[in-house]
Parts: structure tokens; sequence; C-alpha cells
């Protein structure tokens, strides 16, 4: 009845077997949604009725000359910029002076990647608080004497977005700073020490011996953040619902807009396809990139 | 044997663990809108419902407005979701529910249950459409300008009756060191639309109104123009302060019962979180009727149903939930129980007003609207009764008004275009009535 566990069909099966459910897992909340999706952006389904017409390419070809779409696609590349310069710019140079930091190095990297564990939602409940006009970033800005820089940060059609983009690093950017330490850990110090033999500063070490080791975490970094601050939804849809007007609408915003508020499934599933294939290509373009400065 | 015992045993108590009620009950879900965790008073009137009907579980589910119709809508889709539900009236939330055939057609519970003895011609309007009732309207709500009685009286100040009384008013106000003399949470964008509905409401009258919403009046007639104009003219006086897009609703009145704002416009869902956040102070607090903008214009109440109260076409319990619907609504204790909690339920109120404990906020609310009730009444919530598509244009119309990046002409505009796309599209209900029996 059992197979022998010492047979070779057995250990051929075994690994199989182990991962079964983790791949029916993926396949039934990953790939099948992603596949419908995309089924639903050939619709014009309202999310209610039964019936789905099949449009062809009517959405895809109303997503050009939609100007709130392009908009969003602006944002969202904008927003991206910033969220990669903190996370994977800030969190190296964090991850790399915390590397070298050995008193209350626990307590520092606590701090930073605390955040990392808040929910979404309670991260936008803090920094909306923090955003009033009178809540505690304009504050502290006049207490240090910088009030000139006092902005209604979610009303604010110029500083909205980068605000937003800077609550979200903040959340966010911890994973970084782990996994940039994780990498330094694995850097050889004897290239450090023969850099300091031949005279190298620590900006020398940095930019000729750290940078190039950690190349593949940096990578890895990259894509992580890239494809997080693509997805972001919650901390734009509770603090602002994409505005001021349309100041902080990102493709996920407009999707859920269109989609879920407006019943207009269809057109959302194809902006959510738009969303995937934008990711994709990004992290295809930056791979190649990569490995282009590796070879 | 000792197996053999345990197995007696299991036999004889199985029957017993059955017939007890938690397993016989019913369990009917219903969904509400309001604020996770917070108990409301349709949960209240459940947990009433339950004690009288042993065999029956209503479970109240409340959620937030932002994420409640995303969440009910692939429900009522995939034939599940709750048994009895509040959504938006008509004419234009609830037409796709209606043309998709998610919803119950509620008419033979309206003659079998003497609904007609309280829901009112008006709110039927709002609530039918080819000849059938889809949803009972719930309560009526208004709005008006709630203000801080204790900060008017320091200032020597009286409620305004005229348009140059008002400015009289938020100069002073200004002058005194409020930055803020009428808050308004224009981050969250919907308390804008309570503005925007009331003001055009002002400017075109309720025939204006009706005349869009069921007729071939455009939100671009002069009217609306006018009254996007007074709104942004007040937004550019810094009347809701310099930065009224940057402020959310929860942060207003906190600010708003704490006395750093003087005013705001809002409706009587506040009170409940007015008295717990103000305590002895409540009685600070009133309400008046803004007054006319232009010399000469009337006065017209804002005058809405809340939400309507729908059952899923499919549901098992269609009888159980017209009988909760019945218990809050049509039942004099039910009635009670909301005029209590500041609700005001449709239809008469004599005989539920004389045995309720209201508190003297909503009182003040309804006097506020009651004193104009004879001009005729305008909609509370226009983003409630209009499509999505034009709810998300004019929210985001109203922001620009007041940031000053949009002319009135270019919001009415923005606005005629969304409505027309939405009517050319089937997606606003026809004007109702229920066929004759």
């Amino acid at each position: 009845m059992f197979l022998d566990p010492d047979s070779k069909l057995a250990q051929r099966l075994n690994p199989v077997l182990f991962l079964l459910p983790a791949v029916a897992i993926y396949i039934l909340f990953a790939i099948y949604p992603t596949i419908s999706v995309v089924e639903y952006s050939f619709t014009d389904w309202d999310g209610i009725n039964p019936n789905r017409n099949y449009i062809g390419l009517e959405n895809y070809e109303r997503l050009f000359s939609d100007k709130i779409f392009w908009e969003a696609f602006r944002n969202t590349f904008v927003w991206s910029a910033v969220i990669i310069v903190i996370n994977v710019g800030l969190g190296l140079v964090i991850a790399s002076m915390l590397a070298r930091v050995w008193k209350a190095r626990l307590i520092i990297q606590t701090a930073i990647v605390l955040p990392v564990v808040i929910s979404p939602m309670a991260v936008a409940t803090i920094w909306r608080w923090m955003y009033q006009p009178k809540g505690a970033v304009n504050q502290v800005l006049e207490v240090i004497g910088l009030g000139a820089f006092k902005t209604p940060w979610l009303g604010s059609p110029d500083a909205v977005l980068y605000a937003l983009a800077v609550a979200h690093s903040w959340s966010t950017m911890g994973l970084s700073v782990i996994i940039f330490l994780a990498g330094l850990q694995a850097v050889d110090e004897h290239l450090y020490e023969a850099a300091k033999i031949d005279g190298a500063s620590p900006l020398q070490s940095f930019r000729f011996v750290t940078l190039p080791a950690l190349r593949p975490v940096t990578a890895v970094v990259f894509i992580l953040t890239l494809t997080q601050s693509f997805k972001v939804f919650d901390i734009v849809w509770a603090t602002t619902q994409g505005g001021p007007i349309r100041f902080s609408e990102i493709l996920s915003t407009y999707m859920y807009k269109r989609g879920a508020l407006e019943n207009d499934y269809g057109y959302g599933a194809a902006i959510g396809v738009a969303l995937l294939v934008i990711v994709s290509l990004a992290t295809i373009v930056y791979m190649q990139l990569q490995n282009r400065q590796e070879s | 044997m000792q197996h053999k015992n345990l197995t007696g045993s299991l036999l004889v108590a199985l029957p017993t663990f059955l017939a007890t009620p938690a397993l016989s009950q019913t369990e009917v879900v219903v969904w509400v809108g309001g604020e996770p965790g917070q108990t409301t008073v349709y949960e209240t009137i459940a947990n009433q419902f339950n004690e009288e009907n042993p065999g029956v579980n209503l479970t109240v589910v409340t959620n937030t407005s932002d994420i409640f119709n995303p969440a009910l809508v692939p429900a009522l889709s995939a034939g599940e979701g709750p048994d009895v539900f509040t959504f938006g009236t008509g004419p234009g939330q609830p037409a796709a529910l209606i043309a998709g055939g998610l919803v119950a057609d509620l008419t033979d519970a309206y003659y079998e249950h003497n609904w007609s003895q309280t829901i009112p011609e008006g709110i039927i309007v709002q609530t039918s459409s080819d000849g059938k009732l889809w949803s009972y309207g719930n309560e009526v709500e208004t709005t008006g300008m709630f203000y801080n009685k204790a900060i008017f009286a320091e200032h020597g100040l009286s409620v305004p009756t005229s348009w140059a009384e008002m400015e009289a008013v938020v100069e002073t106000l200004m002058a005194a060191g409020f930055e803020t003399p009428i808050g308004l949470a224009g981050a969250d964008k919907w308390p804008v639309s309570h503005w925007q509905s009331m003001i055009f409401g002002r400017y075109a009258g309720p025939e204006g109104i009706e005349n869009v919403l069921f007729s071939d009046g455009s939100w671009t007639d002069e009217p609306f123009v006018q009254a996007s104009a007074r709104l942004q003219q007040m937004g550019q006086a810094d009347w809701f302060g310099p930065t009224p897009v940057a402020i959310g609703y929860g942060e207003l009145m906190d600010a708003f019962w704490a006395g750093e704002i003087p005013m705001t416009f809002t409706g009587p869902w506040v009170v409940g979180g007015g008295i717990e956040a103000a305590g002895d102070r409540i009685s600070d607090f009133s309400v008046f009727a803004v007054p006319p903008f232009e010399p000469g214009q009337k006065i017209y109440p804002t005058n809405s149903i809340g939400s309507g109260w729908y059952i899923r076409v499919n549901s098992e319990h269609k009888e159980i939930a017209i009988a909760y619907i019945n218990r809050m609504f049509q039942n004099v204790e039910g009635r009670v129980t909301l005029l209590d909690h500041g609700v005001v339920p449709v239809g008469p109120l004599e005989e539920a007003l004389a045995m309720a404990n209201m508190p003297q906020l909503s009182v003040d609310i309804w006097k506020a609207a009651d004193d104009h009730a004879a001009n005729g009444s305008v909609p509370a919530f226009l983003d409630t009764i209009t499509p999505g598509t034009l709810t998300t244009v004019s929210y985001d119309g109203l922001q620009a008004l007041l940031l000053g990046v949009m002319t009135p002409e270019e919001f009415t505009a923005a606005m005629q275009e969304a409505w027309a796309a939405s009517k050319a599209a089937g997606e606003i209900m026809l004007p109702g009535g229920i066929a004759e029996r």
C-alpha cells in the first residue's frame, strides 16, 4: 500500500508531495485570480450582472485616452522613485552605518525595523494625524526653527505625494535595512583591510568594496521595493483617497475607484493588468541592466 | 466495557446537545454602515429582537462606507452576503443592484405590513422603480450649522438670520483669532458634498434639483453655477480656514467639540460622539439653519433618507428580515429606541416622541429644519443618490473648487458630463412609485 521510503520513486515523489499544498494554495489564490483579472479586462462586467460581455481590447483602448489614468501613471512613477531612493539609497547608508556601530546597535535596529510590523492602516492613521495642519510634523518644524517649511501636507497638491511616500518609506525601509545588514555581514572583512592598507578612505571603501559586494542584495531590495511601492493602496486610500483632487492618485487607488466604487470592474481589471505589465517590465529591465553590469 | 459506557453516554447526550438553542437558531446576517467596533442603534434593536425571538440570531456587521459597497457587491453577485443590509437609495446608487436582480422586491411586504402608514410618498419616490418597492427608506436625516454657543456668547454673537449677519459673525470670529470659523473636513471629500447638497438646493430649490434628477435639467443650469461660485468664494475668503482640504473629519470634529472651531456644517450622526467628547459641555452646542445666501432666497431644509434597507434576493430568511425592519420602524418601541439614539425614523413621530428621550442637540437639529419645513426640502446627500461616477467627479471637483484650480463653470460641466454618461448607460433609477393594488 505504502511506498518504501527508500525507494527511488518515493525519493522522487517526496519533494513533489511536500510542495503540493503550497503550490495548490499559490495557484488558487495567486495564479487563478490573476488569470481571472486578465479575463475580466476583456469584458464590460459591472461586478453585479452575472452576464459579462466580451468587448475585446476596448478597455485597453480606453486606457490610452483616459487622462486620469495617465495622471495616476505619472504619480505612480514619482511615488515609486521617491520610495526607491529612500528605501534603497538611505536604507543602504543606514545599514552600512549600523554595521560599523556596536553600541546600541540592537536598539537602533529595532527602532528602524519596528514600523515594518505595524499594520498599514495603523501607519496611515498615525501619519494622517501627524500631517494635519496643526499636527506633529508642522509642530516639530516650528520647534526646530524650520517654521517656513510648514505645509498643509495632505491638502497641498505639490507636497502630498512626497509626504505620503515618506510615510510609506518609514513603514517599509526597515526591511531594506535588515536585508542590507545581512548582505554586509557576508562581505569579506579582508577586503576592507586591503582597501585600508591601500590608503582608501571610508567613502572609497564604501564605493569600491561595499557597493560591488552588495550588488546582488541591492537587486533584491530594489525589486522588492519596486513591487511593494507599485501595489501600495492602503496608506494612500486611508489618508487622502487620492486627493486633493487627484494629486495623490496612484494606479492602485484609481483601479479601486473605477472597479469597486463605480462598478466598472472590466475597466478596473484593465488598469490592474496595466499595473502588472509595468511592474514586470520594470523588473525585467532592471535585471537586464544588473546582468550587463556584472558580465 | 468502558468504550460501551462512553458510546452510551454520547448517544444519550447527543439529542440534548442538538436541542440546545444555540444550534437550533436561525442565523440572519445584517450589514450596516458605520465605524467598525462602534455599536449602532441597529445592533441594539437586533439584540432586542434576538431576545424576543429565541429561535433567531441576528448578527449585525458594521463597516465604513468606503469599503462597505466594494465588499457588498461581490458578495451579492456571488449569491452570498448579508440577508438584509443598508445601501444608498435612488435615483443613482441602487439601479445596478436592481438591474442585476440582486435585491428582493418588497412590494408584497409594503401592502401586507401597511408600510404606507409610515413611509412618506417622497421617500417612496427614491426607493421604488417599475412600480415595485426595493427598499425601506429608514431614517430621515438633515444637516445644519452646528455652533458653539459659549464661543458665540463670549464674542457677543447671535445666530445669523441673513447673509450680512453671517459675514459679520465670521469676521468677528476671525478677528478674535479663530483661524477656522467654519470647520470643513475637505480631506475626506464627502463632508464638502454636504455643503454642495445644501447650497445647490438653496439656489435651485426643490424643483430645480428634481428637474435634474428625474427630468432633463442639467447641472450646468445657472443656479448650480452660482451655488458653486458661492462655495468657492467662501473657501477663498478662508471661511473654512486656510487649508480645508488638508483636514480629516475625525480631527475636525475633535477640534470642534474641544471648542477650537466655532462652527461646522454636519448632521445628527455626530451627536453621540459629541456627547462622549464634550461631556457636560454638550449643552454649549446647538444648531442653526444657514441663512439665505442671497436676498429673497428661501431656506429649504435638507432632508434625505440616510439609506434604505434591502433584502438579498436569494435570502432564505426574508420573513425574518422583514420582521426586523418592522421591529425597527413599524413598532413603537423600535421607533423610541431609534429616537433615543438621535435617529429619526420615517413617518409620523407623535407617539414615539412622547415616549422618547432625545438628546437636546438632536432636538435642536430638527427644530432648525422644521422651522422652514413649509418651504419644501432638498436632498441632504446628493452623493448617496447619484451614481458612483458622478460622486467621484463631484468629490474631486469640490476639492478643486476649494483650492481655486477649477472654475464653477468647469465644475458643473464636469458633473453634467458624468451625469449624462451615467444616464446614457442606464445607471440611474427612474422616478419611483408603487403600483396600486
